[in-house]
């Protein structure tokens, strides 16, 4: 029975797989093609035209502010994934190879805040960057300013810092995972040959952890790039994002077909960037096995 | 300071751990925060006069809100039993039986999960527009459903790509039917990683709100509830709320790590 000579098992046992594919038809691929039909529709009013036309992706790429809105977005994703990185980076190295004892406490304490309610993090950052916030008091108390500064707050530094910090888990958990798998005598090869610490890290661990870092990259970069949330809580009029260019579409501006052609150009470039990770990243991310 | 005596410094990583530390304070300080605000009698913390938990006892005359906290429990428990039937059964699937188009299948389940959350969002709601499903705890739960399947599918599949198929082999051998075989060897091997996929997912779906915001009417779930709230500005009891899921939270943090933190455990044994 174990050695079977075909590349595939009998097709009879083929329908233990008929739950995942329901689901997977009913929550995933039809939703999607409904979503593609209807990027093709017109929407007059309330009224839906159910014909097929172009004119959603022609208004996209012939009104400059839908391009612009994206490029905006990438440059902020961007420059989170890559803050993102600079702060995941070193905490996963320090969990990995500086830390004797309190290893798995310090691995704990960092994935922590991945689980703990995005919403509660959003409203956290709104009292610290408030007007009358943390950090607006605490100038104020030290006598630094007289009036709450209203820099801090409804501008892109509010989103960049929120979304820093909601990315940081999704960058340390691979770097970490990749980091815990260099063989240690590796460093110690390197270390015998005359390597100071430096000179390991750039020529041994960097190229060793890359698939890690591009995976966590590529995480954040699609969390930063989609949310709609953190843009109008903390981003003011600056803020107006490609998630929320989309979000409108459902909500007052009432145009589904546009608002479904926009999701579709949000799925198609993200599904691409995840290709891009399944490429060049580590195969698991780490959220999802153990 | 000598140059010699920095990179001495170095080797030991003490610069590295300051940085490590305030990276740290930068993670944990707006949890601490929420939780100072949210007994503060007053708007702002500096200059706190006291400790309060008013807000907290206003919160229970909040008929609105416990609903919602009602919503959020019913909709998280009834989505991890539908994700743990989805999810199982499609784990074994996908480790136990060879088929033609795997990794695409595999792909395509991790999308709810990889993609952003608003894509899903809003190709729900078309979908459920389009077969004229009225938005209601259904729908919510549909949502839901969509992410947490995959957390305990990957959760499950780990497991038993780890175990290996000896065990099955030998139950059946001592001639042990299928059934038997499931029942007294392979479920007591992943029960851990079970309920710690069902830990994790309830966690997300209680905490859930970006897919959840596009399928909600006028049943809401409690993050749903607290953005509402949060139209009205920044109040003592949205603090006190924050806090309580907070701190809810972290205790199914800290509960899941007893199951999913311990198989890592025995993961590293092993290799």
């Amino acid at each position: 029975m174990v050695t079977k000579k075909s590349r595939f098992d009998n097709p009879r046992s083929y329908t233990k797989g008929i739950p995942i594919v329901l689901w997977l038809l009913f929550l995933v691929v039809v939703p999607l093609i409904f979503t593609f039909a209807m990027s093709f529709y017109r929407s007059e009013g309330l009224v839906l035209e159910k014909s097929f036309n172009l004119e959603n992706y022609k208004l996209f790429f012939t009104d400059s502010v839908y391009p612009r809105v994206l490029f905006k977005s990438f440059r902020m994703a961007l420059g989170v994934s890559l803050l993102s990185i600079a702060m995941a980076y070193p905490i996963a190295y320090v969990a990995s190879f500086k830390m004797v004892r309190g290893k798995n406490l310090l691995f704990m304490m960092c994935i922590i805040p991945l689980w703990v309610s995005y919403l509660v993090r959003i409203i956290a950052w709104r009292s610290i960057l408030g007007n009358r916030g943390l950090i607006n008091s605490a100038l104020m108390i030290i006598g630094l300013i007289e009036e709450p500064l209203r820099i801090f707050l409804y501008n892109k530094f509010a989103i960049i810092v929120t979304l820093t910090y909601i990315c940081i888990p999704f960058v340390f958990i691979p770097v970490y995972t990749s980091l815990e798998k260099i063989p240690r005598n590796i460093l110690n090869a390197a270390n015998d040959l005359g390597a100071n610490e430096i000179h390991t890290f750039v020529n041994v661990v960097l190229p060793l952890s890359l698939p890690g870092l591009i995976t966590g990259f590529i995480f954040s970069f699609i969390i930063a790039l989609g949310d709609y949330i953190i843009p109008l809580q903390l981003g003011g009029t600056q803020g107006i994002m490609f998630g929320n260019l989309i979000w409108s579409q459902f909500g007052f501006a009432f145009n589904w077909p546009f608002g479904a052609a926009l999701g579709f150009v949000l799925f198609i470039i993200s599904v691409t960037i995840l290709g891009l990770a399944a490429k060049f990243g580590s195969t698991e991310g780490g959220f999802l096995s153990e | 300071m000598s140059s010699a005596a920095g990179t001495r410094l170095e080797k030991r990583g003490v610069g590295l751990k300051l940085y490590a530390l305030l990276i740290f304070i930068f993670l944990y300080l707006p949890l601490i925060v929420v939780i100072v605000f949210s007994f503060s009698p007053t708007k702002t913390i500096v200059g706190m006069s006291g400790v309060t938990t008013k807000w907290y006892k206003e919160l229970m005359q909040d008929t609105e809100l416990l609903k919602a906290v009602l919503h959020s429990f019913e909709v998280g428990i009834s989505a991890v039993i539908i994700a743990l039937l989805f999810g199982t059964s499609g784990a074994f699937f996908i480790t136990k039986v060879r088929f033609p188009g795997k990794g695409v299948l595999r792909a395509l389940v991790m999308l709810p999960f990889v993609l952003p959350g608003i894509i899903m969002g809003l190709t729900l709601l078309i979908f459920i527009k389009n077969i004229k499903i009225p938005l209601s705890m259904l729908t919510i739960l549909m949502g839901h459903v969509s992410f947490t399947t995959p957390i305990v599918m990957f959760q499950v599949s780990a497991r038993i790509q780890r175990m290996g198929p000896n065990f099955q082999h030998a139950a059946q051998d001592l001639g042990a039917t299928p059934f038997k075989t499931f029942w007294y060897v392979t479920l007591p091997m992943i029960r851990t990683a079970l309920i710690g996929a069902a830990l994790l997912a309830f966690t997300v779906s209680f905490d859930e709100i970006v897919i959840s915001y596009f399928l909600t009417g006028t049943w809401m779930t409690l993050p749903v509830y607290l953005y509402g709230m949060l139209r009205f500005g920044l109040s003592p009891k949205v603090y006190a709320v924050s806090a309580l899921i907070l701190v809810f939270s972290l205790s199914l943090i800290l509960l899941m790590t007893r199951y999913i933190g311990r198989s890592a455990e025995e993961f590293k044994v092993r290799r």
